[in-house]
């Protein structure tokens, strides 16, 4: 284990390694709360997405579907699936956290999400003790989790005082379409932007929203078929860590936050 | 009410996913493509919300009334291929769909 206060450097430069993937983080938690204050379930609901589920897309999914009338089931289908990848990050961490504490992994278990896993991964991949390792990944994940529940309760705040009019429940389907044609350079990705489009438009009249989840599901089935045919180096990073196609010096990782 | 049972059972869900391999496995090997898989969730989440949310407000609304969002929707799209930036689609979008509100209803 690792001690708070010696090993406050290890703690320290595992935060900064977190503030370029606040850049991303930080608007998109804005936007979560401004669109939970928008939606018609309560806000604090909304805002509870933040502690209780801790990732972004499953929220702005839960938050989307329960606004839009989805039955509870079917959401609850479509964060769990949304959020199945957090086994595999599980997985990977499991070698790291193997033998140490229940407490321990309880709480960094708890903080495991996107950013949290990649920064974290960093300072395990680095020749020094496990302790300094530990420290290193607590340090980035529990900034995280503390700016993107800020984030998101500021965004819950002012979008509530905000004027009818701004029509900011617009504000959250403008911020996807933005993450999704950005992705659009990769092939692979746009393969799974348009399957995933084209089966939600199709499947509109499903019944239960169920339409989404299948959508969800056919477009990653698609990105997979794509990335199969053409072959590309073998990575060591999972593939949204180093997929990003302005990604390298910024990590831009915005949807994935708390993805 | 069902709301916030729906957002703690994702809740716990979530929580019980992240504690799956910590808690039960040692080492693991995950298949390859499994890993490959998690770099296309978000943004088919995305595309699906988006184009589920943007086809329902069609229909719902009818062709004149829908006319503001699709434009602004239109205008974002072209705003991040131009710009390259995500963020684009808001900045660019939101005044459109300001205006056009504002046109269609005087």
């Amino acid at each position: 284990m690792f001690s708070l206060i010696a090993d406050r450097r290890d703690i320290a430069a595992g935060a900064r390694a977190m503030l370029p993937w606040l850049v991303g983080v930080v608007p998109f938690g804005l936007v979560i709360g401004l669109s939970a204050a928008q939606a018609s379930i309560p806000t604090l609901a909304g805002w509870l997405t933040g502690p209780l589920i801790y990732s972004g897309s499953a929220q702005v999914a839960v938050i989307q579907m329960l606004d839009g009338g989805a039955a509870p089931l079917v959401v609850i289908l479509a964060a769990l699936v949304i959020n199945l990848r957090l086994v595999l990050y599980s997985a990977a961490m499991a070698r790291h956290w193997r033998g140490s504490p229940w407490w321990w992994r309880l709480v960094a278990g708890y903080l495991l999400v996107d950013p949290s896993f990649a920064v974290g991964l960093d300072g395990y991949d680095r020749p020094t003790n496990r302790g300094r390792a530990h420290a290193h990944y607590f340090g980035g994940a529990i900034l995280l989790w503390a700016a993107w529940l800020v984030a998101i309760g500021t965004g819950a705040v002012v979008g509530a005082g905000l004027p009818g009019w701004l029509q900011l429940e617009f504000v959250i389907p403008l911020y996807l379409v933005g993450e999704v044609v950005s992705k659009l350079a990769d092939p692979a990705l746009r393969r799974a932007v348009l399957v995933a489009a084209a089966v939600a438009v199709l499947s509109l009249a499903a019944p239960l929203h169920l339409g989404i989840v299948l959508a969800i599901v056919a477009g990653i089935a698609a990105g997979l078929t794509a990335r199969r045919r053409s072959p590309s180096p073998q990575r060591r990073t999972p593939p949204r860590l180093t997929e990003e196609p302005h990604s390298t010096a910024e990590p831009h990782s915005t949807a994935e936050v708390a993805a | 009410m069902t709301v916030w049972i729906v957002i703690i059972v994702a809740g716990l869900g979530s929580y019980l996913f992240r504690l799956s391999m910590i808690m039960l496995a040692d080492r693991i090997t995950m298949p390859a493509y499994l890993e490959r898989a998690t770099g296309f969730v978000a943004p088919a989440a995305f595309a699906a919300l988006v184009a589920a949310a943007v086809a329902a407000a069609c229909l719902e609304l009818g062709a004149t009334r829908a006319a503001a969002p699709l434009a602004a929707v239109a205008v974002a799209v072209i705003a991040v291929l131009r710009t390259g930036s995500p963020y684009a689609a808001i900045f660019a979008g939101m005044p459109v769909l300001w205006i056009a509100t504002a046109l269609l209803s005087a």
